[in-house]
């Protein structure tokens, strides 16, 4: 059964700018996460999601080797860092907003991503976590 | 294998210091680079320098070199800057000073400029070179030319490896990369030029300078391993271990606080960059789709088999023009009725802005905690909900000075006017904007150069 989910549930985000472009690197929790990510963030849904904040076009590029999707925003920061009037003028929130968009997950592979996180949260508690690996 | 150790002791303007003066201590780095230049601060530094020729680069630096130099002028590590800003003669005085008053003798200083194009902008164009603003598409540059107040190219690497394979200890450019900061030094210890040879070499070169680049981001700041970062509050900053075939492990000091894991390094990975598969600086074309990360230990994450492709025939210029400014101000609510009280004080804002006859290009109202970051993302509270308290942020982007200040003033009423309770701190002052107008140019259009300078007794 597929659960609508928020992005949040399958992966971390980074966002940054150059000029009046946004981009937010999307990291999957696990691989069957980034599976799921290429299937359902495309760029309409993201252009949707964001509405009246990117005003260009948006394009999304896959990064296999490390699960990874960079999403990339034209015309997305109210004119860019010097002359928004946004107060996030560089747009390090907006990776955070695109974790709200949501997306259909099947109900197992949900728990799994649920469980890929609480794994990572729990290995780096360890302060010694390097001599496990 | 050769390896070198190249660490990062600055990302931004206003970067922690002791983080720097740790990795000088304990990094056991053979050089650390230091970027200091945003997009918009070229254009700052230029206006310094205009109303101080021997101004216009980033002052920090004299904080800097009196704290590391001591270190380093013992220890060897070399260390490479682009405080120079816009003006890396004037700094390099500066630091020669500083260092002749430390005892640093016989100490070399590079010097690496040319990337001020603003004297040639005319003649560009006058070749039919087309300014295309990259953001835009618009290509009518004549629409800002009275306006621009810089004009820098990011150069690469070359200038500097010329001045270390001439004995430079200390480099300071102006606005090369922030990425040929650390190329620099890579091409200079494995002789790796632009020859073909060399291609995958410099696409690692550029790809672990970017990795390493913005200080602490690599090593659990700004990141989703927040909760997991050990003393956060003595973040460290990140060392990479180079190798002469172009793999790297990406560490940081010994002790040190923050976290190094396969996160913070994708993390890195991702950020600021377009299509992955071609990360263009001027010295080569980083491909972050082919190469592995693998974590080997506690804080140790290697990064393998990098693949590049050749520079790019053109250079980026950041081009920055006067483009009006910026008016703003902010109100504070209590409890009770919080919310309600700040969405009374949006309408009286917006109807004494029409009173007044105030046109501002953009005007933009924030409710502080609710929709200030998430905007049209964000769903407001009720009217009457009850949170502690509730701020509004005003803020405008007009032609003039006079009508900037109005923004200000109007919130600043509030004070006085606003609903029983409202709270304020000190008011902003207007700010004036510069715009940038990214574009490219054919790279021989840019003449860096570099020269030594010698602190002599």
């Amino acid at each position: 059964m597929n659960i609508d989910t928020q992005i949040k549930e399958l992966a971390f985000a980074r966002s940054g700018d150059k000029g009046d472009i946004s981009n937010i690197g999307l990291l999957a929790k696990n691989a069957e996460c980034y599976e799921i990510m290429k299937k359902e963030i495309t760029s309409e849904r993201i252009k949707n999601h964001f509405g009246k904040m990117v005003k260009g076009k948006v394009n999304i590029y896959e990064m296999p080797n490390t699960n990874a999707l960079q999403i990339v925003m034209h015309n997305a920061l109210g004119g860019g860092a010097t002359k928004t009037l946004r107060y996030d003028q560089t747009g390090k929130s907006m990776g955070q907003a695109l974790l709200k968009m949501h997306v259909p997950v099947k109900e197992d592979a949900l728990e799994r991503a649920k469980k890929a996180e609480a794994d990572i949260y729990k290995k780096y508690s360890d302060p010694d976590w390097g001599s496990k690996l | 294998m050769k390896k070198v150790r190249i660490a990062s002791g600055s990302a931004f303007w206003g970067d922690m210091l002791e983080p720097a003066i740790e990795l000088a201590k304990y990094g056991n780095a053979d050089y650390i680079g230091f970027d200091h230049l945003a997009e918009l601060t070229l254009s700052i530094l230029q206006r310094m320098k205009a109303k101080n020729p021997s101004a216009g680069y980033i002052p920090d630096i004299k904080t800097w070199m009196k704290a590391i130099l001591p270190i380093t002028y013992k220890s060897g590590t070399k260390l490479i800057t682009n405080a120079g800003g816009a003006n890396p003669e004037a700094a390099a005085e500066e630091v020669a000073k500083i260092a002749k008053d430390l005892g640093c003798i016989g100490l070399k200083i590079g010097v690496v400029a040319g990337d001020d194009i603003s004297p040639m902008l005319d003649d560009i164009s006058a070749k039919g070179i087309k300014l295309k603003n990259l953001d835009t598409g618009e290509e009518d540059i004549d629409r800002i030319r009275d306006k621009i107040v810089a004009a820098n190219a990011y150069t690469g690497a070359n200038e500097i490896k010329k001045c270390l394979e001439e004995g430079a200890d200390v480099v300071i450019c102006g606005r090369v990369s922030d990425n040929a900061l650390y190329v620099g030094p890579l091409m200079h210890e494995f002789g790796w030029d632009y020859s073909d040879k060399y291609v995958d070499k410099i696409g690692a070169a550029v790809t672990i300078g970017h990795i390493i680049e913005c200080s602490c981001c690599v090593t659990g700041g700004m990141s989703n391993m927040w909760k997991v970062s050990k003393d956060p509050w003595k973040i460290g900053f990140p060392i990479a271990e180079v190798d002469e075939n172009g793999d790297a492990v990406i560490t940081k000091p010994e002790g040190s606080g923050g976290i190094v894991n396969e996160w913070t390094v994708k993390e890195h990975l991702v950020y600021e960059v377009h299509d992955p598969g071609n990360y263009i600086m001027p010295d080569g074309i980083g491909d972050f789709t082919s190469l592995k990360i693998k974590e080997i230990g506690t804080d140790r994450v290697r990064v393998s088999g990098i693949k590049g492709k050749p520079r790019p025939e053109t250079l980026k210029v950041c081009i920055g023009y006067r483009d009006g400014f910026i008016g703003e101000g902010l109100i504070m609510f209590p409890w009770p009725d919080a919310f309600a009280k700040a969405q009374w004080s949006e309408k009286w804002m917006r109807k004494r802005f029409k009173l007044l006859g105030l046109k501002p290009d953009e005007l933009r109202i924030d409710y502080i905690g609710e929709n200030m970051l998430h905007d049209i993302i964000a769903t407001l509270p009720d009217t009457d909900s009850q949170p502690n308290e509730a701020g509004l942020r005003v803020v405008a982007r007009t032609k003039t000075r006079a009508e900037a200040d109005m923004v200000r003033r109007e919130a600043s009423h509030l004070w006085t006017a606003g609903p029983v309770g409202s709270s304020f701190g000190a008011p902003f002052n207007p700010r004036p904007v510069i715009s940038l107008w990214p574009t490219l140019v054919p790279r021989e259009e840019v003449k860096p150069y570099y020269f030594i300078k010698e602190v002599t007794a």
